[in-house]
C-alpha cells in the first residue's frame, strides 16, 4: 500500500451520516449506506473504508488495521488503545451523566445511600468519577436500555449518554450530574502519522476546514 | 497441557527463523565492535526499580523466595547492563561498548507485537556524551534492519530538550511543563489545545507550540522550533539533530531519517536524543533508543550514555509478512547409514549429517533423502562405502 493511500475507520451507528458526510466534504466519496459491507473502497478509487462497531475503531486504528480513523470521545474513554487524538469535530455531541429517580431527588441534594449501586454502559467513565468523589458504589455492568434498571429496582443510578433528554423524561429520571462532554475525534495510528504523513494531514486539515 | 497467556513455544523451522534474524544482528553488532554480555534473568527488584518508569513498574513480573526477598524478571535490558556496569566495570576504560541478545518479560495484554515474554535485543554506549556517540547508536539501528532485511525502516529523531525549551518560552513550568509534554507525547492534539486555553500562556507561542506537535519532517521542523527554544540546551539539541541529519545524508539515509518533535520516549528513562524505527505497513515501533544520561548515576556511577534496543518478534511479524511462501529450508547435508566412521568423517568436515537409524535399504533412504531434500547420500556395507546417486528431478 502506497504512503498516499488512506485506510479509514468509520463507526457504525449515530455517528456515522455526519461522519460520511464530512469525509464527503473532505473530498472522500462515502456510500450513503453500506448495507452489509465491512470493506469498501470510497469512489475515489484509493481510499479504503472499514466500517466497523463505533468501539472497535480504537482497536483497528492502535493496531495499524486502519490508519486513522473517526470515533466518538465517548467510546475513548472506555478504551484504552494508544491512538492519537488530533482533533475534535465538533458533531455528534452528548453529555455522559449521572441521571436518577426524579422522586429519589438526588438531582437537589438528597444523600446517596451509603452503597450506591450504578448501572451503566461506561464502567471505567463511572468507575473513575465516583472513586474521585469518594463515593462507595457497585457497578453493574449493562449493555442497552440503561434506563430501565433503576425503575426495575436493580440500580439507584445510571451513568448513561444523553443527547436530547428526550428518554430521560419518558422514564421519569432526571440528571444528577454531568460527568463530562462527548463530541466525534479524528483520531491516528501514531506510527501512521509518521508513515502516512503528508495524506493525513491533508485529510485532517480538510476534515476541520485547515 | 496449555501455555499461560502471553509466551510461546518455538518449533524448529520458526526458532531457525529466529536464530537467523539474530545471528544476522550479531553480526552487526560484532561490526561495530560491540562485545556481548548476559545478566540473569530475574535479580532484585531495588536493582530493577532504579530504571523503571511507573508504566514497567507495573507490568513487573515479582515474586519472592524462601528467604523472603523480593525478587522480578528483568522488563529491559538497559538497566541490568548499567547496575553491571556500575558494579563490575568501573574500572574498564571508558567508553565500554556492550550489546546483549536476551528474552525480557512484561505483564501485560497479550496482543499483535506484544508478549508477556520477548526477546530484546540492544546496543549500550556507555561514557560517551557527543553527538558522534548518539550518531553511531542510530546507525547501527538502521543497518541491522537493513541487514535483516528490512531496509525500508524509516526512522525517526527528536532531543527532549527540544521540547522543554519550547515549553520554557511558551511559560510552562514544573508540573504544568510535565502535563504539557505528556499530551505532546501521545499527540493529543485535542487534550493539549484544552489545556492551552486553560493556562496562563503566550497565546501566539502555544499555537506554533500545537504546530510543532503535528510536525514531522527534516530541517523545515527544526526551523520551525529554533526561534521559540528559550534555553541553551534546546539550542544545542537543535544543533546536534541538524548535525545528525547531515551526517545521515552523507550515508545516503537522508530520505530515511526525519525529525519528529512529538517524539518523547519514557521521560523518566531518555535525557536527550531519542529515535524511533517503524515500517509502513506495522502499526507499531521496531526499535528505539537514545541518550540516558540519568540511569548510571542513579547506580553511583556518574557516566553518560546512550543506546537502542530492537524487538526480535517485531522483526519476524514484519519479515513474516513479507516472505509468507518462504519454502522451508534443508536442514541436512549428508544422510550416512551404516558407517560411524564415515559419518563422523562428514561431520568433522562442517557437514550437518544424519544418521540412518531404521537400517533402512536402499530405496528407501534415497526416498527419504528426496523427501527431506538431501542432496547426498553414503551407505556402507560389508562390500565397502558407496555414496547413491540421487536422480535429478525430472
Amino acid at each position: 500500500m502506497s504512503a498516499s493511500q488512506l485506510v479509514i475507520a468509520l463507526p457504525k451507528g449515530a455517528l456515522y451520516d455526519e461522519t460520511a458526510e464530512r469525509l464527503r466534504r473532505a473530498g472522500i466519496g462515502v456510500p450513503a449506506d453500506v448495507g452489509r459491507m465491512l470493506k469498501v473502497t470510497a469512489d475515489d478509487g484509493r481510499t479504503q473504508l472499514l466500517v466497523l462497531r463505533s468501539s472497535d475503531v480504537p482497536a483497528y486504528v492502535e493496531f495499524g488495521a486502519a490508519d486513522c480513523g473517526i470515533v466518538g470521545k465517548d467510546t475513548l474513554w472506555e478504551t484504552d488503545r494508544s491512538v492519537s487524538e488530533l482533533a475534535d469535530l465538533g458533531f455528534g455531541e452528548c453529555r455522559l451523566v449521572v441521571a436518577a429517580r426524579r422522586s429519589d431527588g438526588y438531582h437537589e441534594g438528597a444523600r446517596y445511600p451509603t452503597f450506591l449501586r450504578v448501572a451503566t454502559k461506561f464502567t471505567r467513565s463511572a468507575q473513575a468519577y465516583f472513586a474521585e468523589r469518594d463515593v462507595p458504589c457497585e457497578i453493574i455492568a449493562l449493555h442497552g436500555s440503561v434506563e430501565l434498571a433503576p425503575i426495575a429496582g436493580i440500580a439507584d443510578a445510571i451513568v448513561d449518554l444523553v443527547a436530547t433528554g428526550n428518554t430521560l423524561k419518558a422514564h421519569d429520571m432526571v440528571v444528577v450530574d454531568e460527568i463530562a462532554r462527548s463530541t466525534a475525534r479524528f483520531v491516528v495510528n501514531p506510527v501512521r502519522f509518521r508513515a502516512k504523513y503528508e495524506a493525513l494531514t491533508a485529510l485532517l486539515d480538510r476534515l476541520t476546514g485547515a | 497441557m496449555r501455555l499461560p497467556s502471553g509466551v510461546r513455544d518455538w518449533l524448529p523451522q520458526e526458532f531457525a527463523f529466529k536464530r537467523d534474524v539474530e545471528e544476522r544482528i550479531r553480526d552487526v553488532f560484532r561490526s561495530w565492535s560491540y562485545s556481548e554480555v548476559l545478566t540473569p534473568t530475574f535479580e532484585s527488584y531495588e536493582a530493577l526499580e532504579q530504571g523503571l518508569g511507573e508504566g514497567l513498574m507495573q507490568q513487573t513480573f515479582r515474586f519472592t523466595d524462601p528467604q523472603g526477598q523480593s525478587l522480578a524478571l528483568r522488563t529491559e535490558m538497559t538497566t541490568p547492563v548499567a547496575r553491571v556496569v556500575s558494579a563490575r566495570l568501573r574500572h574498564a576504560t571508558l567508553p565500554l561498548r556492550l550489546c546483549y541478545l536476551a528474552p525480557a518479560f512484561r505483564y501485560e495484554e497479550p496482543q499483535l507485537g506484544r508478549m508477556r515474554e520477548f526477546t530484546q535485543a540492544g546496543a549500550e554506549l556507555i561514557g560517551a556524551s557527543g553527538t558522534t556517540a548518539d550518531a553511531e547508536s542510530l546507525f547501527m539501528a538502521v543497518e541491522t534492519l537493513d541487514a535483516v532485511g528490512l531496509s525500508d525502516a524509516r526512522f525517526d529523531v527528536n532531543d527532549a530538550a527540544i521540547v522543554d525549551g519550547v515549553l520554557a518560552s511558551v511559560g510552562l513550568r514544573g508540573r504544568q511543563a510535565e502535563e504539557c509534554k505528556a499530551y505532546i507525547a501521545e499527540r493529543n492534539v485535542v487534550r493539549l489545545r484544552e489545556f492551552g486555553a486553560h493556562q496562563a500562556v503566550n497565546r501566539e507561542l502555544f499555537e506554533i507550540l500545537v504546530r510543532l506537535t503535528m510536525s514531522r519532517g527534516r530541517e523545515d521542523v527544526l526551523r520551525l522550533a529554533r526561534p521559540i527554544c528559550a534555553t541553551e540546551r534546546s539550542l544545542t539539541a537543535l544543533d546536534r539533530l541538524e548535525e545528525i541529519l547531515r551526517r545521515a545524508d552523507a550515508l545516503g539515509w537522508g530520505a530515511r531519517i526525519n525529525v519528529d518533535f512529538a517524539l518523547l520516549r519514557d521521560l523518566r528513562y531518555y535525557t536527550g536524543f531519542v529515535f524511533e524505527g517503524y515500517l509502513d505497513d506495522l502499526g507499531f515501533s521496531l526499535c528505539g533508543g537514545g541518550r540516558y544520561d540519568q540511569l548510571l548515576p542513579r547506580f553511583g556511577y556518574d557516566v553518560p550514555a546512550v543506546g537502542w534496543m530492537v524487538g526480535v518478534e517485531r522483526i519476524l511479524l514484519a519479515l513474516e509478512r513479507r516472505r509468507a511462501d518462504e519454502r522451508p529450508r534443508n536442514e541436512v547435508d549428508v544422510l550416512v547409514s551404516g558407517s560411524d566412521v564415515v559419518a563422523q568423517r562428514e561431520r568433522s568436515r562442517g557437514l550437518r549429517v544424519r544418521v540412518d537409524v531404521r537400517d533402512l535399504d536402499r530405496d528407501a533412504l534415497l526416498e527419504y533423502a528426496r523427501d527431506k531434500e538431501i542432496p547426498r547420500v553414503i551407505v556402507a556395507t560389508g562390500d565397502g562405502v558407496e555414496e547413491l546417486t540421487l536422480e535429478e528431478d525430472a
